[in-house]
Formats: C-alpha cells, structure tokens, sequence
C-alpha cells in the first residue's frame, strides 16, 4: 500500500465485512486510500460500491472490520466538515433554485456566501444559478449536489458516480475539476462502472463480487495484466481470479 | 444548532409549499370566520339567519372582541390538517429529495438537524398564527367601522392564551405530521393518512362515543383532534354563536393542555430515536 503524504491515510479498512439481506455485499475488503489524489472505484454494478462508500462516510451499518477516514472511525462527528459526499442520485431540493439549495447547504456548514458563488462556478452552472433544480436535467441536478459537497473545505471527497449522465464536455471539465481538487490536497474517491473513466485516477480500486480484485495504479495494472486499457485488465483479472478459485476446489 | 435553525427558515421561506398553507389557512379563515358571516348579516332580510341564529348574533360573531375564537376556531380541523401537511413536507420531503443522506453525512450530528427542524417548524407556526390573529383583527375591526359597532378587544390574557393555545394545537399536529414523515421516509402517506386521521376518523370515532357506543368515551379523550378542539374551546368562553365544527368541551383544559403537550414531547422523542438509529438509505 503507498500513502502520499505525512499522517494517516485518507481511507483505510481492514477486513470490512457488509450483510445485507443475508447476502455478504462486502467480504473481508482492506485497503488504503493515499491523501491528494484521485482514487477510482470501479467495478460493475451490484460489486458493493456504493455499500463502501456509505461505510466510509458512516452511514452503513457494518458486520465487521473497521474503516477509517483521515485518522478517525468512519462517521465521526469531527469528520462532518472533512468529509463531502455525493449520492448517485442527486440530493438537492426540487422546488429552491440553484443558488437556494446551496445557500441552504451553506447555511447549515457555515459556509459563506461567496462559498456559493465558487462552487457554482466550479460545476459549470453559472447560467442556471437562478433556475428551480426541478426543471433541470438529471445531469445538472448531479451537478448541484456535486457543488454541495464542495462547499467548505473538505479534505476528502467521495462521489458516487457523479459523471453519469453527462456529456462529454462536461465530463472532460469535471474530471479536470478532480484532478485540480487532488493537486491542492484534496483526497477524491470516484465510484464508476466505466472503464474508460479510469485512466483519469492516479489509482484504482477493482471490485466484483463485494472483494477487490486489485489495488494499483492503472499503469501498473496493465503491466501485470500485459493489457492495453483497464476494461481488459479487469476482465483479466476476473479469469485469473475463476482460474485460481477452480484450483483451489478439486474436482 | 442555530445554524440549522437558520438555515431551515430559510429553506421554508423559500418553499412555495410552505406560502400555499399558509394562504389557504388565511382564505378559509377569512371565509369561514368573516366573509360568509358577514355577507349572510348584509344579505339577510330575516330576523334571522339560518333559520335560528339572530341576526345580530350573526354580526357579533365577527366584532373584536370575537378575535379569538375567529382565529383559531379552525384550528383543530382545517389549519390541523394544513399543519400536518407542512410537518410532512418537511421531514419526509428529506427521503423525497434524497437530501436526507446529505444532511446526516455532510453536516451536524443528526439529533442537532433534527431538533433544528423542529425549532424551525415552531417558529415558522408561529408566525403563521400570527398572520392568522393580524388579518382577523383587521377584518373585525374593517367590519366594526363599517356597521358602526364598538371596537371592543380581547384583554391581553385571552389574546396570549388564544394565541399560546393555537400555536400549541399546530405544533402538535405538524409533529404528528413530522413524526410520519421520518418513520415513513416519504410525503404522500403520511399526508395521506394523516389527513384521514384528522379529517375522518377522529369524527367517527367522537360522533360514534357520543351517541352509540359510549364505552369509546377513554379512547375518545385522548385523541389528539378531540384534545386540541378542547383546549381551543377553553380559551375562548364568550362566544355569541356556536363554535365551529371540531371546537368542543370534551376534556378539562388542564387535561387536554398536558395531552398536548404529551404527543408533542412523544413525536419528537420518536422522530429522534428513529432518526438517530436507523440506517439512512
């Protein structure tokens, strides 16, 4: 494992274990997210993505392990302020403006007005500042409560596939957002099914099945696979990973 | 604390939901407790109105010193429906929006949002009823110039008891509304079944204890509608016509003062505890 920077890591679980439904949605994951860089969570729908994140951020009760966030269990009162989450769909409210949502928001982080005016900025929706969030597409609605979780200062970010829906300019934009966020110290956790996404991480976080399939960075990955892109890393992985569960289970 | 508080006001001054209640609680008001009194006085050519109620009677019942029982003699049906409305609107709309993981991640600790929201809710029922008292004092006083009558006013007491007793029938029934809102995680049933509750069943079952089966008097008495119309009768004890529908003398004050009280102090306990142990998805 490799950490960036002095002091704890941004993300760091051992061993976590999530039952839902007498199901293991995740089975025994560890791993560690260095502090300011961009970490990509991938894997295919249903692998437990969302069900870290939601235990990274404290609002998922867990069979076992332990997460911690910037040094702290996860879901500690001191990390409310450190820690910015966005939902796979969007959190804000249909029937206030933009700019009302997040002074909403604001209001309640303590956040300055001025606040406001950046993170609109910084998601591309100076134009519909003013608009109602409900008349907006669900692109823009996922833009809104990107800005949300911008707002204050937060040292780490986890966003939910927060680039679904959105064209690729937008995308292209954002994703340099990310990347500046991350070179100013900001820890960013980015949960997507695209593969073609992760090129943009400094590393990555393969999951199936609620078990990682490997933690690396995606250069590294393609050596070790011999692949050319990350999609055929992964599907290389997952045979490696038939291919040695077969062998341990005789026939 | 305060900065949720802040910033829920805010939220609610902001909401087209919250101005439509309160512009239909001040439209029924206004209609029931002094347009149709007072155009059936104007356009009356009997002695009296509605076969029995002198017209005088009738003209009375919209004079100053009626201010209170114009104001919040509606309180424990129509302005109680309205108030659960907002009341579930407010806390189930968080599950609606999917704002509610935001909230309870981002920011303060969830008891802290939650008691937020309840100040917030006080405060906005606050000055809803005193929108309500200001324009029926208007409207009185409109009508006392216009057909010459004193200008006679409540004493302060019965304006604060009036007041104080109107805010606490809305807070108790928005509660309700509240505490639906967070059990359920959404809107429509809770306002669905709420308005039900209020409009339907608390009617059925005081109607069904009053004449046919009697036996239902212990559990008639601490429905929250039955207590909230007595509370609303006590604080208002010179009228010159009847009370309105759900106004009644069923429990003693003090009675229905404390069973108020009590289904305030329990919804918010049990919005709290569910809020604050339960999984947010």
């Amino acid at each position: 494992m490799v950490n960036n920077s002095p002091g704890p890591a941004a993300v760091a679980a051992q061993d976590l274990r999530v039952h839902r439904g007498g199901r293991a949605v995740l089975d025994g994951l560890s791993f560690e997210v260095p502090r300011g860089l961009v970490m990509g969570l991938l894997g295919p729908s249903g692998c437990g993505k969302t069900t870290l994140m939601r235990a990274i951020v404290g609002v998922q009760v867990v069979s076992g392990g332990r997460v911690e966030v910037l040094g702290l269990p996860a879901g500690s009162a001191p990390l409310r302020s450190r820690v910015g989450y966005v939902t796979q769909a969007p959190s804000v409210y249909g029937d206030l403006t933009v700019t009302e949502n997040l002074r909403y928001f604001a209001a309640i982080l303590g956040a300055a007005d001025a606040d406001v005016r950046r993170v609109v900025d910084q998601v591309g929706l100076s134009s519909q500042a003013d608009s109602v969030a409900g008349a907006l597409s669900g692109g823009e609605r996922a833009r809104v409560s990107l800005a949300g979780a911008l707002l204050g200062t937060p040292e780490l970010l986890v966003l939910d596939e927060p680039t679904v829906g959105l064209d690729p300019v937008l995308r292209r934009d954002l994703w340099q957002l990310f990347g500046r966020l991350a070179s100013q110290g900001v820890t960013l956790l980015i949960s997507s099914h695209v593969m073609d996404e992760a090129e943009r991480c400094q590393r990555l976080l393969l999951m199936r099945d609620g078990r990682a399939l490997a933690d690396d960075t995606p250069q590294a990955l393609l050596e070790r696979t011999q692949t050319h892109d990350v999609e055929s890393a992964f599907l290389a992985l997952v045979d490696e990973r038939a291919r040695t569960t077969t062998e341990e289970v005789p026939s | 604390m305060s900065d949720t508080i802040r910033a829920e006001l805010f939220k609610l001054r902001k909401r087209p939901t919250a101005w439509v209640l309160l512009a239909t609680a001040v439209v029924l008001s206004q209609i029931f407790g002094y347009l149709i009194p007072y155009l059936s006085y104007r356009t009356g050519d009997a002695q009296t109105v509605g076969g029995n109620v002198p017209r005088g009677d009738v003209l009375a019942s919209t004079l100053p010193d009626q201010l209170v029982i114009n104001s919040i003699g509606g309180f424990p049906v129509f302005a109680g429906a309205l108030a659960l409305v907002l009341g579930a609107l407010m806390f189930g709309g968080e599950y609606g929006w999917g704002t509610v993981k935001t909230l309870l991640t981002q920011r303060p600790g969830r008891i802290s949002v939650l008691s937020g929201q309840l100040v917030a809710l006080g405060a906005a029922l606050f000055v809803g009823v005193a929108v309500l008292f200001a324009l029926s004092a208007a409207s009185s006083l409109g009508i006392a110039l216009a057909e010459n009558q004193a200008a006679d006013w409540p004493t302060v007491t019965d304006l604060a008891a009036g007041f104080g007793a109107g805010w606490l029938v809305l807070a108790m029934w928005a509660s309700l509304g509240a505490v639906l809102g967070v059990t359920l995680r959404s809107v429509a049933l809770p306002i669905g079944l709420g308005v039900v509750w209020v409009l339907g069943i608390e009617n059925l079952v005081s109607a069904m204890a009053g004449s046919v089966l009697t036996a239902l008097r212990p559990l008639r008495d601490v429905l929250p509608g039955v207590n909230a119309g007595s509370l609303v009768g006590a604080v208002m004890p010179d009228r010159v016509i009847d009370p309105p529908p759900g106004v009644t003398s069923s429990v003693a004050e003090p009675r229905a003062l404390l069973t108020l009280l009590c289904y305030l102090v329990v919804c918010a306990a049990v919005a709290a505890w569910t809020s604050h142990r339960r999984d947010v998805v």
